[in-house]
């Protein structure tokens, strides 16, 4: 099937191997070298020491469970969204679509900007939730609400081609044997759907920790409550410790890069077993 | 069901299809090739031809419906309907100055070249990369593949930061720049290097989809009748790709309009010379000027919208071949 | 194979419309482009006196300058400039964040002979923002530290302003002008520690600061001076307060040798620090808020700048040395206040 298994690489495809290869080696792998080298620039003992300190620790912690929670609202309200994307016609359907994909077409400040329009103190939203006592804006509901809009399109994007693909056949057969919608739907359907919901769901979930343009704007950015870990290693860059910013940034893009690898496993295994 | 549609890269791609039983070979010697559709990489629309896979309405399902049309309009249509707002807010004259103004028109401009820059470099590197991801084999393949998946998970500050490690005054490569009479951090340079990072990833991964389902035997037929390699590409493959392509080079102009932090940190957001759309609106809103920042903020949500319609229509016909 | 040119003449422009951006025009006595880093507060007025300064160059030299301008907070705007930003003047919140670029080696060590007022070209005070008529009735520093009052201050890594702030309170409660007796300097960590416990958010610059405030948030904003006449200026309504001993705020600038001598244009760059001790250019300060250093330019304005009995500067309170690192030293005041805000919340 594969012509390249059985000759030998022509010579015009070893020049496009050797350019992609140094175009990567330059843009990618040469700056991120010289980030990890700064952040190990006092061993692994000063990355410990960089994540521990007081203001980074308590940020990234509001990275991880602002980034979870997202992805746990995600996989309920995306496999919803699949489902009704899938199995119903309406109108304004390829509306709904349309919109599924529009985070990855918008930039990020805009989002963060729209936000701030829609709950600042001045505007209708934002007054009706302070005279209810809730801090939205500059508080960490906002940071969820901007990753929420973020990564809406990850978990409709896993679950719809699985959803599509489903044989009916099996769920017909449930029905005729008198199982109510509630059991179709926890028996038959989410079992074949749950690795495409995690899918989704990690993909949200290291998108989320890596956020940083929206967050800027509605966050407020305070220490200890609102101030994320890709906010806190801007700070440090600004505040003159890029080794400090480096060594946070190492333990970030491991996270990040580490749930990235779980979702391809998790698609790899579905993948698989329908080959 | 075809596997390598849920293919978390373009190497696994491959691979799955490679696993597929082996596809008839076409029986006509026809050079010019009929470009053929490739086979659409979301089979959603099957629910038109089968009806039994379309649900019926019912109370429970009514409530989910709702439900879901609830959630995107609160988390989707209401900051988008804040924007509209406040554009109707703001007279369509005090907005037009705004976005007008020597500075606003600048920094549009950075963001147009960086944009046209980042779609030439990065789509020839994507059908490069693709093609070799795809239809070669060699050691290190893999270690490829996985540093093109590597830059979506860093966030845009640790890029620009990794930028200034390596090209700031204390660089790396600082005494070669300074030798050379070479500003790169804070001017222009920088700016397209870290853009050319962030939108590294979205059309190899494209056309690598694309390349591995359409498979290599009509460029094999080509260059059996003696069609040089250019020729090939030009005619054979190219068109293959086109839809492929189309959605990865809008992903990586939309990506590259969009970019915030990474210039930020690399550029500075110096007035007339580093600042792009984005900054520009984030240094609006600081300076009071609503009218610019919210304006800029209209023109990039409506031309976000242009690249969304792009997207979808690409998609559309996908399925419907 | 027209996709295939067509492709090569887009990538060709792209690069020379990308050297085209970053080159800047080097020939003596030709058209010349400063580039100014300065520290957020100032912009409008910079906004007024540049053209002032190149329309009076001009007619003096004959010679045509064009100016970049960037506004960063005033220590991130330090650590850009020596980070590589080639600015050819740096036009600072305060001493330490120029003494920064002195260490880099970019700023000559005797800038400060170089203009009026020993190298400060403005003034201004710290005063307490709050909302109309005052009405969580503040009055002194130690008001800030009572329960339920929000507080914003920027963050003092990348701030000059943020830094004036803790170097006014912490003098004025040294000074004994607060509940915390004279000279008692744990006391005068803990009223810090307990205003900080107060502040709602920590924003980049004092400009983003101000803004917040603008935007509705918080009961007082500790700020410059003249960032509330500008924000009034813009049609904002807010009152202030002058506790009864605050800071002089001395804001330098200085030529930045180190690029400026690169790029042809340290004459052009001398000659706007000189232009800026000018009664022209103090007064288009004086018109956006900032205090000016030039005599009878203050005399001018003394109305709109009203007197402040209990003034003291940084070197009434040790120097900028001693007060960074009391207050920002790891382990320091700052570090300390944060880590038990945290605690308490």
């Amino acid at each position: 099937m594969s012509v390249a298994a059985v000759t030998r690489a022509s010579p015009i495809q070893r020049v496009m191997r050797g350019g992609v290869f140094f175009y990567v080696a330059v843009l990618v792998m040469l700056p991120l070298v010289a980030l990890a080298s700064s952040g190990l620039s006092n061993g692994l003992a000063g990355v410990w020491h960089a994540i521990t300190s007081p203001v980074a620790a308590d940020a990234l912690l509001l990275t991880l469970w602002t980034g979870a929670l997202t992805a746990v609202i995600n996989a309920v309200a995306g496999t919803a969204t699949a489902w009704v994307l899938v199995r119903f016609r309406f109108p304004g359907r390829g509306l709904l679509q349309a919109l599924v994909d529009l985070p990855f077409a918008i930039p990020t400040l805009v989002t963060g900007v729209m936000l701030v329009l829609l709950l600042g103190p001045t505007r209708p939203m934002g007054r009706w939730f302070e005279s209810h006592g809730m801090e939205i804006l500059f508080a960490p509901p906002a940071i969820v609400f901007a990753l929420l809009f973020i990564t809406v399109p990850f978990v409709v994007r896993a679950v719809e081609p699985v959803l599509a693909e489903m044989d009916p056949a099996e769920e017909e057969a449930a029905r005729t044997l008198g199982a109510s919608d509630a059991a179709i739907v926890r028996r038959v359907i989410l079992p074949s759907l749950l690795p495409a919901i995690g899918v989704g769901a990690l993909q949200s979930f290291a998108r989320a920790i890596a956020e940083f343009g929206s967050i800027v704007v509605v966050s407020g950015n305070i220490p200890h409550k609102s101030l994320t870990g890709a906010i806190y290693i801007f700070g440090e860059v600004e505040g003159g410790r890029p080794d400090v910013a480096a060594a946070v940034s190492l333990v970030l893009l491991a996270l990040s890069f580490g749930l990235s690898l779980g979702a391809r496993a998790l698609r790899d295994r579905v993948g698989g077993r329908r080959g | 069901m075809r596997p390598h549609l849920l293919a978390s890269s373009p190497l696994r791609a491959r691979e799955l299809v490679e696993d597929e039983p082996a596809r008839p070979r076409p029986a006509t010697l026809e050079v010019d090739v009929i470009p053929r559709e490739p086979m659409p990489r979301l089979a959603i629309e099957p629910i038109d031809s089968d009806p039994r896979r379309r649900a019926a309405w019912t109370p429970a399902r009514g409530i989910v419906f709702v439900a879901v049309l609830l959630y995107v309009g609160a988390v989707l249509l209401l900051p988008l309907g804040a924007l509209a707002f406040e554009a109707a807010r703001l007279s369509v004259a005090v907005i037009v100055r705004g976005i007008t103004s020597a500075a606003a028109l600048s920094a549009l401009k950075q963001t147009l070249l960086l944009t046209v820059v980042a779609v030439v470099c990065n789509g020839i590197f994507g059908i490069a990369a693709g093609l070799v991801l795809v239809r070669q084999r060699f050691r290190g393949i893999g270690v490829l593949d996985a540093t093109i998946d590597l830059v979506l998970a860093v966030s845009p500050v640790m890029s620009g930061l990794a930028f200034l490690l390596l090209v700031g005054r204390n660089g790396w490569l600082a005494p070669a720049l300074q030798a050379l009479d070479l500003r790169v951090a804070f001017a222009f340079p920088g700016l397209v290097l870290a853009t050319l990072f962030v939108t590294l990833p979205f059309t190899v991964r494209e056309v690598s989809y694309v390349l591995a389902e359409v498979g290599n035997d009509e460029e094999h037929v080509a260059a059996t009748l003696g069609s040089s390699p250019w020729r090939t590409f030009f005619r054979v493959t190219l068109p293959n790709i086109r839809r492929g392509l189309t959605l990865g080079l809008t992903l990586t102009a939309a990506r590259a309009l969009g970019e915030f932090g990474a210039v930020l940190v690399i550029g500075g957001a110096i007035a007339g010379r580093t600042d792009t759309a984005t900054t520009f609106i984030y240094g609006a809103l600081e300076e009071r000027n609503d009218a610019a920042a919210f304006g800029l903020a209209i023109v990039l949500a409506l031309v976000s919208m242009g690249f969304l319609i792009t997207l979808e229509n690409v998609r559309k016909k996908r399925a419907r071949s | 194979m027209s996709t295939g040119r067509s492709v090569a003449a887009l990538v060709s422009l792209s690069l020379i419309a990308a050297a085209c951006a970053s080159g800047s025009a080097e020939i003596a006595n030709g058209p010349l482009t400063l580039t100014v880093g300065a520290y957020t507060t100032p912009r409008e007025a910079y906004r007024e006196i540049i053209p002032a300064f190149v329309r009076d160059w001009k007619q003096q030299t004959g010679q045509t300058i064009t100016f970049e301008e960037s506004y960063l907070g005033s220590g991130a705007q330090a650590r850009a400039i020596a980070g590589g930003f080639e600015a050819d003047l740096a036009a600072l919140s305060l001493e330490p964040d120029l003494e920064t670029l002195v260490k880099a080696g970019l700023v000559a060590p005797d800038w400060k002979a170089s203009a009026l007022g020993g190298g400060m070209v403005t003034q201004s005070i710290v005063v307490i923002a709050v909302r109309p008529g005052n009405p969580k009735n503040i009055k002194n520093w130690d008001d800030l530290r009572r329960p339920g009052i929000k507080v914003l201050t920027p963050n003092p890594r990348t701030s000059g302003g943020a830094m004036w702030n803790l170097s006014a309170i912490y003098g004025a409660a040294l000074r004994g002008a607060t509940s915390a007796p004279a000279g008692d300097s744990a006391a005068a960590e803990s009223l810090m520690r307990g205003i900080l416990a107060n502040v709602a958010i920590m924003d980049k610059g004092a400009r983003e600061s101000i803004l917040t405030f603008e935007s509705g948030v918080g009961d007082a904003a500790i700020t410059y001076e003249n960032e509330v006449l500008v924000s009034r200026k813009a049609g904002k309504l807010m009152d202030y307060v002058i506790p009864p001993a605050t800071i002089l705020i001395e804001n330098p600038i200085a030529v930045v040798d180190g690029y400026a001598e690169r790029h042809g244009a340290t004459k052009a760059a001398q000659g706007f620090v000189n232009f800026l001790s000018t009664p022209t250019a103090q007064r288009l300060y004086a018109e956006h808020g900032l205090r000016p250093v030039h005599d009878s330019v203050a005399a001018e304005y003394r109305s709109k700048f009203p007197e402040v009995p209990g003034l003291f500067t940084i070197r009434d309170i040790g120097d900028w040395p001693r007060v960074t690192q009391v207050l920002l030293a790891p382990g320091g005041v700052f570090e300390r206040a944060s880590t038990r805000t945290a605690a308490t919340k």
